[in-house]
């Protein structure tokens, strides 16, 4: 008995000990987290977190969104799918789907366009929600973080808007209300994008955080502003916003020379994309590019080349020319560089100085301000090499105008599509060169799995 | 193949039987005479040997009739023990039939016992924290023990369970020493494809079956590494598989895909002795392809380009341009993968105790080269060591159990056998003359080139494990189980600049290095206590226990490209650019009560009740315990009055079990709202991203099983036969469930309300057909059927697997083409139009659903003891349907070898054939050959019959070699495969990886 009693004592007693120690922590099978990831909210105590959380965003717009330059991208798509570019590439392919004006909803390009977008638009919130709760982040760290994000929340619903007409606004994280949202109407989507920029107007500062112009500012908010009022043809608050942005003579002016516009130190450009390695040029410079015929990919239409004027500088410095001796054909030739060649010289830009001017003419042509919008439209003519506008009437004017943005902005995120669209020439234009094409054309299907997975997403877009 | 000579001259032969014959007799004889020794009446010592007529018996138990005096024989067979000279002694040991001796006066007492092959209602089964006789187990449980594993010359145990248990499916992922084994036990619960691993415990540690390797080092391995490559065959003692709801619930959450209980060897008592295995082998592989030969290939190449209207043969057409001599033939399966690999396997064990302390030490050594040209190898070091005391009063308890395994394995880059069906039979050869790789002017991509770069992995793995148990009361236990274990993976692979052309112009600077490190420790304790107590007929005990387990692991993954030379190239410091491609840590936290209580009444009635309360790290705040638990009975009929004499039926039992057991292999840190970096950079800083949709409300996967089995014996159980029903319904799925776009991600993990359900009959036999003194003949024979079925997906049609899955189907489906013809016409095949736009397409034409589930599998083997001979065989057998090798070649007329077979094809309008025109350039064709690949014509019958094992033994008798015992074995493995598969080797998990291997080896064993 007395072993017994001495190796209860010994041996056995720390046994129970540990085991009553055990048993005692609840929070046994609570973990520390792995020092690989951060959790959401420890992401938002630090500003350098927070910034690659932020700018991660840009990134995915970069490499594989809407605003992307590569082939997925709407600048080569949408100039496909309108009368910029012919395209060579293989059949079956989500461009040779838009070129042919045969999209279909069950196809997987359509899903992840407008997937892609969601996913970033989600993320653009995620940081909404992290500035606004977090705790150790200086006012000016969250003023910008949240300026930013709200920014990008509202340029991404325009385009949808202007893709697919009615679509849900998204403003939250919680994926339950996110997975029964139901379609609003693109005046609705309209207002929320304009309060978020009116908001991201007061958050963001009037200079540029980092070099280079690859973060958006307080400028780069008024210059969207300024498409969106003119997309809604308010031209006094489009002209005003504008004039906000061209204004700013400290910080823009049009580069005089015509093949230093797209190099990554333009003076014009308002926001364009980083690369991803110092040492690299634009996906558009990839998307565009070829060195022997027949293309790869897309070329411009002859229509569209031949519509440029012979002495037009853009028509010999921005157009570039392959032929193997028999056909010959032209690319889009704004970035000389391709992604991977000879050194960081371009950058993707998503805003430039340009479009800001044409806004402004469109715009005083509708108020009846002639002179105004005649010295905006000859300021781009100039920088062309070509001469003053022989248009007299606001309409001969506002046509003008609508010709030059044709010239000046094409490839470059569905300009072309857009301006065409909102003036109501879509189908005119595109029914004489696209076979088949009318006027349910004008908006992209969504996604047959989307609806099925979210029933309150009906009815489609008709046509599909 | 040393042994041979030993039966040189048949004379030798049939004087060693002899000799065997009377020195197997000879205690007999000695019995008799020793019998005249009188001795005094008074308590006094005897002694004596007990053997099995060939080898001296240890361990063997001798009891005195009526009274508790026990010893134990000792390594060489003797006992001594005191006695009064009228008491009886009983002898009894597990296998043999058990002596009754009275002792009649004498001091030795010498015995000889037979073997009993109808014992085994009397093993002892381990279930995990507890055991049971076979007898009075209610669950499902299967097992193998050491005399099958040591006559298989496998380096994983996985391997030596193919064919052997029921319900339990294995196969090999590739031929290549080191590679990956996919078990199943009773089909697939998981919708997720990497949730369905068993619970491995080695001497009840859990084993982490996650795998050590990384995508990017292991392509070598068509699969990722399998951890338990670690584990020595040799040193295992048994391997027992839990099933049902009874014997896997206690396991609760982990026990959901069945539990793989690993026992290693412990130490016997008895006078210290060594042991010495050496074995010396060959493998290759089991089948080629039947391809064409150089004249059939060229004639399909002028064919091709003659049906393409192509006369001037492009510059690519080396083959038949001029460039490649036309004349030359080379069967290339032959030649890159038709190598010979040597098995070396050297084991040494030294072990003894007394009845208080035991030990065993031991160290293995093995080594296994390729098939492949070159010279590669595997090489695995093992050491085990164990120990066990009991104290002298028999309350206190220690036992102590440790391994260390270092593995070192060498390969090429890449697998060669996709390259060695593909190379035109007239490609130049591999060598020039200066004995350098022969590019022959630039046109033959040599595929010895990929042996240039080198797959390297060692692993270190160290797993202790020590259990501690004092009986408080007689019928009263308290133990506790400490485990730990530690692995360390270091895995690398190279691709120097010199596995492309050197025309190419391709230097160092392209060459690039993967690294990938695996780190896992873990730790676990299991307090226990164990209660027993009879009440009359009623026998109780009750089990109550408690887990806590942590394991942490990291993995990091390197890129390196760059290097000023291909010597360099292990250098990291010397390469330009060295990317992080993976740098992870994780920690998994798990605590566990379980408890068991059985109740057997009069030896009929056995009522089995476990449960088990779990909590894992894995789930969110108030979702991380749940309740796993299960009832068994078993009714043994044959114990009640009017069964207990009958003749013919000597056991019968009747069984049942029903009990929920969960599923948390989702990975950890699933539910938390984390960032992830990217690895892309914006303005200079690299980005951080939401991981995931984050859900905090997800929990387990259930797992509902029913069992019923019946399990009979006949003629003293010389017949018996088990049949067991099962249907387990696997729900609660936890799945990334579809999620529209808008809501930022495709899908978010969470509790599915999917099932799974898997029924199935699984029947064993065993037969003792003849059993004597000298002639034991026993055959076991194992049936598995199962059906796999998707009962319900809500959502299915709107999510991602759409494709991938068909409700009322199993889960282990492909829809594909159906092919209906070769039209005669234009002699292109043809498909059946399912929606009749005229059109074939993936989305709406692909509507044949093809099931590769096993339909029924299991083995046969027979076993066969002359006196010291003994002869072992196993025949496995898979009825299947699977991919063949329509889609291993390029499209027939393309510069790919192609099956003899396709000879048979169209060449003139109306020509009926089964394959379609050749053609090397023409796109309709190419479009019909691809859609041919992923038709039903490509997936047929892959059902094989295979003598997996074949072992033959013999004990050298004892006599002869003073002391030391010597056993000579002959083993072979896959030997022979009778299958109608159109391909190379039927057991695959991805076609083109080199198949298993049949090897042949021959050992020696010495003991003394």
């Amino acid at each position: 008995m007395r072993t017994i009693i001495s190796f209860i004592k010994k041996g056995l007693l720390p046994i129970m000990c540990l085991m009553l120690l055990f048993s005692s922590c609840d929070n046994f099978v609570d973990v520390e987290l792995p020092n690989s990831q951060l959790t959401a909210p420890t992401v938002f105590e630090d500003m350098a977190t927070a910034n690659a959380a932020l700018t991660s965003i840009y990134s995915k717009m970069r490499d594989n969104g809407l605003l992307s330059g590569s082939p997925a991208g709407l600048s080569h798509q949408l100039g496909n799918y309108c009368d910029e570019l012919d395209f060579y590439g293989s059949p079956q392919t989500s461009t040779d789907y838009f070129y042919t004006n045969s999209l279909s909803a069950v196809e997987s390009s359509m899903k992840n366009l407008w997937t892609n977008t969601y996913n970033q638009i989600y993320d653009a919130n995620a940081v909404v929600y992290g500035a606004e709760n977090s705790i150790l982040l200086s006012t000016a760290n969250r003023n910008q973080l949240k300026g930013e994000a709200l920014f990008i929340r509202a340029l991404l619903h325009f385009y949808l808007a202007n893709l697919y007409g009615d679509v849900p606004y998204i403003t939250t994280t919680d994926y339950a209300l996110n997975s029964t949202v139901s379609r609003m109407p693109v005046a609705t989507v309209y207002s929320a994008v304009k309060a978020d920029l009116i908001v991201a107007l007061d958050l963001l500062p009037e200079s540029y955080v980092s070099p280079n112009r690859v973060r958006p500012n307080k400028y780069t908010v008024r210059a969207l502003l300024a498409r969106l009022n003119l997309y809604q043809g308010s031209w006094d608050e489009a002209s005003n916003d504008a004039s906000a942005v061209i204004n700013v003579i400290d910080l823009y002016a049009l580069e005089p020379n015509i093949d230093a516009v797209f190099l990554k130190d333009s003076p014009s450009t308002i926001w364009q994309f980083s690369p991803a390695l110092s040492d690299t040029n634009t996906e558009e410079g990839s998307t565009f590019l070829f060195t022997s015929g027949p293309p790869p990919m897309s070329a411009l239409t002859t229509d569209l080349v031949n519509s440029f004027l012979p002495s037009d500088l853009r028509r010999t410095h921005w157009i570039g020319v392959i032929t193997d001796g028999v056909s010959t054909w032209y690319y889009p030739n704004k970035y000389k560089n391709t992604l991977t060649e000879g050194g960081s010289m371009e950058h993707s830009i998503v805003f430039r100085l340009e479009e800001q001017y044409l806004i402004r003419a469109e715009a005083r042509a509708h108020q009846g301000d002639l002179i105004g919008a005649k010295e905006d439209l000859n300021r781009v003519r100039t920088r062309a090499g070509l001469a003053d506008t022989a248009a007299v009437t606001a309409q001969e004017i506002i046509a003008a105008v609508l010709q030059e943005r044709r010239f000046e902005l094409f490839t470059e995120h569905g300009h072309r599509f857009f301006d065409l669209k909102r003036t109501n020439n879509l189908t005119t234009v595109l029914s004489s060169v696209k076979p088949g094409w009318n006027d349910d054309d004008k908006l992209l299907p969504l996604p047959a799995s989307e609806l099925l997975l979210n029933p309150n997403l009906n009815p489609q877009n008709p046509g599909y | 193949m040393k042994i041979i000579s030993f039966y040189k001259g048949s004379s030798t032969f049939w004087c060693l039987i002899i000799i065997g014959f009377s020195l197997s007799h000879t205690p007999i004889l000695a019995n008799k005479l020793l019998r005249q020794i009188q001795s005094l009446p008074q308590q006094s010592q005897i002694s004596g040997t007990i053997t099995d007529g060939t080898y001296p018996l240890t361990g063997v138990t001798i009891t005195v009739k009526g009274q508790q005096k026990t010893v134990v024989s000792d390594f060489d067979g003797k006992f001594t023990i005191i006695v009064s000279p009228s008491d009886i002694l009983i002898f009894t040991y597990m296998g043999f039939k058990t002596v009754t001796m009275p002792v009649d006066g004498r001091s030795i007492i010498n015995i000889r016992m037979q073997e009993d092959a109808t014992t085994l209602q009397e093993v002892k089964i381990n279930a995990g924290y507890y055991s049971v006789k076979e007898k009075e187990r209610t669950g499902s449980i299967a097992k193998i023990t050491s005399k099958d594993i040591e006559k298989q010359p496998v380096t994983n145990v996985l391997a030596a369970m193919q064919g052997r248990m029921a319900g339990v499916n294995i196969t090999q992922t590739t031929g290549v020493p080191g590679g990956g084994f996919a078990i199943q036990i009773r089909g697939q619960n998981s919708l997720r494809s990497t949730g369905n691993d068993p619970l491995y415990i080695i001497d009840g540690i859990p084993y982490s079956s996650e795998s050590t390797g990384s995508s990017s080092t292991a392509s070598l391995l068509g699969g990722l590494t399998s951890p338990l490559n670690s584990l020595n065959p040799d040193t295992i003692e048994s391997v027992e598989v839990l099933k049902d709801a009874d014997a896997t619930a206690i396991y609760g959450s982990r026990g959901s895909n069945g539990v793989v209980l690993i026992t290693t060897k412990k130490g016997k008592i008895g006078k210290t002795h060594f042991t010495a295995n050496y074995s010396k082998g060959t493998g290759s592989v089991t089948r080629f392809m039947d391809l064409m030969n150089t004249e059939q290939y060229l004639a399909m190449r002028r064919e091709a380009y003659a049906n393409d209207g192509i006369t001037t043969y492009p510059r690519s057409a080396y083959d038949l341009n001029g460039a490649w001599d036309q004349n030359r033939y080379t069967d290339w399966q032959e030649e890159l993968t038709g190598g010979t690999a040597e098995y070396t396997d050297l084991n040494t064990s030294v072990s003894g105790g007394n009845s208080a302390t035991q030990f065993l030490m031991s160290g293995n050594f093995s080594k296994q080269t390729t098939v492949f040209p070159g010279d590669f190898r595997y090489k695995k070091g093992n050491i085990h060591v164990t120990a066990n005391h009991e104290s002298d009063n028999k309350k206190f308890r220690i036992s102590f159990s440790g391994g260390y395994t270092v593995q070192d394995n060498n390969q090429p880059y890449l697998d060669l056998t996709r390259e060695s069906r593909l190379l035109a039979p007239n490609a130049p050869s591999l060598y020039d003359v200066a004995g350098n790789l022969n590019w022959q002017n630039n046109t033959f991509t040599n595929p010895l080139r990929h042996l240039n770069g080198t797959y390297k992995a060692l692993t270190y793995d160290l797993l202790a494990n020590t259990v501690l148990s004092y009986n408080l009361f007689p019928n009263l236990e308290i133990k506790s189980a400490f485990g730990f274990t530690d692995l360390r993976h270091d895995e690398s692979s190279t691709a120097p600049s010199t596995i492309y052309n050197p025309s190419l112009g391709i230097g160092s600077d392209n060459s690039v290095l993967f690294l990938n490190t695996t780190n896992r420790q873990s730790w676990i304790v299991e307090p226990q206590l164990n209660w027993n107590k009879l009440y009359g007929k009623a026998k109780i005990s009750v089990l109550a226990g408690g887990t806590f387990q942590n394991r942490t692991g990291s993995q990091l993954v390197h890129q390196a490209l760059g290097f000023p030379s291909n010597s360099l190239i292990y250098n990291l410091a010397a390469a330009s650019n060295v990317t992080i491609t993976q740098n992870d840590e994780s920690e998994y936290r798990y605590q566990a009560f379980f408890g068991r209580t059985n109740l057997s009444w009069d030896d009929r009635y056995i009522l089995n009740l476990t449960g088990r309360r779990d909590g894992s790290s894995r789930f969110g705040p108030g979702k991380q315990f749940t309740t796993f638990g299960a009832v068994g009975a078993a009714w043994l009929f044959t114990n009640e009055k009017v069964l207990k004499e009958n003749r013919i039926l000597s056991f019968g039992k009747l069984r049942a079990s029903y009990g929920t057991t969960g599923n948390d292999q989702i990975g950890d840190y699933q539910f938390l709202d984390t960032y992830t970096t990217t690895g892309v950079a914006y303005d200079g800083v690299v980005g951080l991203l939401p991981s995931r949709l984050y859900n905090l409300a997800f929990g387990w996967e259930t797992n509902k099983k029913l069992e019923v089995a019946l399990e009979t014996g006949f003629l003293k159980d010389r017949i018996f036969f088990t049949a067991g029903w099962y249907s387990n319904r696997s729900s609660n799925q936890l799945v990334g469930i579809p999620l529209p776009g808008t809501t930022g991600f495709t899908s978010v993990q969470a509790n599915l309300d999917a099932t799974v359900e898997n029924r199935g009959l699984e029947l064993t036999l065993r037969t003792v057909n003849f059993q004597n003194n000298d002639f034991t003949w026993t055959t076991n024979l194992n049936f598995s059927s199962s059906k796999n079925k998707l009962v319900s997906f809500p959502g299915l049609e709107a999510s991602t697997y759409r494709n991938q899955f068909v409700i009322g189907q199993p889960l282990n489906i492909v829809k594909v083409y159906h092919f209906t013809k070769v039209d005669p016409a234009t002699g292109i095949y043809q498909f059946e139009d399912v929606n009749g736009d005229g059109e074939i397409n993936e989305t709406d034409d692909k509507q044949t659903v093809k099931d590769l589930n096993p339909k029924f599998f299991g083995g046969l083997q027979n076993q066969l003891k002359y006196k010291q001979f003994q002869f072992d065989f196993l025949f496995q057998f898979v009825r299947q349907e699977n991919y063949n090798a329509n889609t291993t070649f390029n499209m027939p007329g393309t510069r790919s070898n192609q099956l003899a077979s396709t000879t048979n094809h169209w060449q003139n309008a109306g020509d009926v054939s089964p394959h379609q025109m050749y053609s090397a350039t023409n796109g309709v064709v190419r479009t019909a050959y691809f859609n041919y690949t992923e038709s039903d014509a490509s997936i047929s019958d892959a059902s094989y019959i295979r003598l997996k094992n074949i072992a033959f033994t013999y004990d050298v008798p004892q006599k002869w070699l003073n002391k030391v015992r010597c056993r000579l074995s002959l083993t072979g493995q896959n030997l022979l495969t009778f299958t109608n598969y159109k391909g190379a080797d039927p057991e695959f998990k991805i076609y083109d990886y080199l198949p298993p291997l049949k090897v042949v080896t021959a050992g020696l064993q010495f003991t003394f």
